[in-house]
């Protein structure tokens, strides 16, 4: 744009913290959000590939702050060390696989902590603490499977299930504040998360039934973009879908 | 940004139906100040004039037609040209209960919100007139979920792009081109107003939306990103545009 001034998706001015910002989706989404204007509140578990992540925005005035999620003290820190903020992107994940027949009680107890509890206890911790600016936006990163159901997926299914209500009360709670809340529902997006995608058999089956292939993470960070950005001011509560037509 | 923006859409033309007003009238605008070069089209002479007259930058088409009318769709085909993508945002609304509904009222829903829309897209396709990679925009609306009284007609016209988007986008996959639906809640436009006149208080509707009453900017930048490269692989999706009027209905469940 020549006048970015004007350019409706700017997120010039606006700060963004960004979990799980050292790998896949939330590093490309912290790259492509600095790129757009953004300061970049960056967090993740490992230290040097969040400096990877870090080394690479675009911009100046970013912070990275080395934070396990699941442990409520470190979220306190980064809840402490963040300031105010124009936008939130819940990024961090893990993917783990189960038939809900075989379903161990620790593995169901680990997705629960890392997909919804660290999120929401994190979302909560900021609010309460005032760093969400008025008419800020909140993005959690779901997946389609938030929506649909797959052999395997279960106890992440149901987490990326159960942030949707929490993304449909807190839009009603916070909407007196003109704070925005809406998740992004992904399909497959070759990332670190899916293992190396040459020899992959199980992407190669995924994409062979994507109308339009499968996504780059490129894709899902203008998404987030969009709505981060006072382009969708009128949006929220939704989840915006984006699965090159494979459809729910 | 540089040239390279994907949320520009420099270099691209892009056809707004329902121009000279409201939801049309505001797209045509955004996207020439995005860099698009616009076709406009509408029914009424002076007001797509004054939509013309509002466009960033130069080379934009504005065509006069009623799209329920065949010879002008294909008119409006060929003074096109090859395009990058097409905004269905021609639309009308009258309120019926249900048991006054004559076929005429339905036909004429169905003819301006439904058949219209289909029928456009398909002259433009059979004449190979979308380009590879192009984005086809149906505007919908969340009545197709709702069903608001006295909206029967309305409603059934709106819900029924949804599986016409969905079929169609299987179809044109092979091309890379897109087509997906904007399903706005209650937009202050002239179409509204006119809702109000008849006696309904819109106002009292906008109060059912936590965000209140949406603006016309506000679907037409919903719009820009959905023509743009940034929404590459989106398609056959139904995006909600409400200020989160739903999220307290289960008209979605």
């Amino acid at each position: 744009m020549t006048q970015a001034a004007h350019d409706p998706f700017s997120l010039q001015g606006k700060t963004v913290l960004v979990t799980g910002a050292s790998s896949g989706l939330g590093r490309q989404i912290a790259i492509s959000c600095a790129r757009r204007g953004a300061r970049i509140i960056a967090t993740g578990r490992d230290r040097q590939r969040l400096q990877g992540t870090f080394d690479l925005l675009e911009g100046s005035g970013h912070q990275q702050i080395e934070a396990n999620l699941t442990d409520a003290q470190d979220r306190t820190a980064l809840v402490q060390a963040t300031p105010r903020i124009d936008g939130l992107v819940h990024c961090a994940g893990r993917q783990m696989l189960s038939p809900i027949r075989q379903l161990q009680e620790s593995l169901m107890t680990e997705m629960y902590a890392i997909h919804f509890l660290a999120p929401v206890m994190l979302t909560q911790q900021l609010l309460i603490t005032n760093k969400l600016a008025p008419a800020a936006s909140i993005i959690f990163m779901l997946s389609t499977s938030a929506h649909i159901g797959t052999r395997g997926v279960g106890p992440y299914s149901a987490m990326k299930s159960g942030l949707l209500g929490i993304i449909r009360c807190l839009a009603v709670e916070q909407a007196r504040h003109r704070m925005r809340v809406n998740g992004i529902s992904p399909s497959v997006v070759p990332t670190p998360m899916w293992g190396d995608a040459g020899q992959n058999e199980q992407l190669q089956a995924q994409e062979a039934r994507h109308p339009l292939g499968l996504g780059k993470p490129e894709d899902v960070a203008n998404a987030a973009i969009y709505l981060l950005s006072n382009a969708s001011r009128w949006v929220t509560g939704t989840s915006l879908v984006m699965d090159g037509g494979v459809v729910l | 940004m540089t040239a390279n923006d994907p949320f520009s859409l420099a270099g691209k033309r892009i056809l707004v139906t329902g121009a000279s007003s409201g939801i049309g009238h505001q797209t045509a605008i955004s996207c020439a100040s995005q860099g698009a070069t616009l076709i406009i089209t509408g029914r009424n002479a002076e007001r797509l004039a004054h939509t013309a007259g509002l466009l960033a930058g130069d080379g934009h088409v504005s065509v006069v037609a009623d799209l329920t009318q065949a010879q002008d769709i294909s008119a409006l085909a060929a003074q096109a040209g090859s395009i990058d993508g097409v905004v269905h945002a021609a639309g009308i609304s009258k309120l019926v209960p249900l048991r006054m509904v004559k076929q005429a009222h339905l036909e004429e829903m169905f003819a301006h919100n439904t058949y219209a829309p289909i029928l456009l897209t398909k002259e433009l396709l059979a004449k190979r007139l979308i380009r590879p990679h192009g984005s086809i925009v149906f505007i919908s609306a969340v009545a197709s979920h709702i069903g608001p009284l006295a909206s029967s007609g309305y409603s059934a016209s709106k819900a029924a792009l949804l599986g016409a988007m969905r079929s169609l986008g299987l179809e044109v996959a092979k091309q890379g081109i897109r087509a997906n639906c904007l399903a706005p809640g209650y937009v202050r436009t002239p179409m509204l107003d006119g809702l109000s006149a008849g006696g309904v208080d819109t106002e009292e509707y906008a109060k059912l939306a936590p965000l209140g009453m949406g603006e016309p900017q506000d679907v037409a930048l919903a719009a820009v990103f959905y023509l743009s490269d940034a929404s590459r692989w989106i398609t056959r999706n139904y995006f909600t545009i409400d200020g989160g009027l739903t999220v307290p209905m289960d008209v979605f469940a």
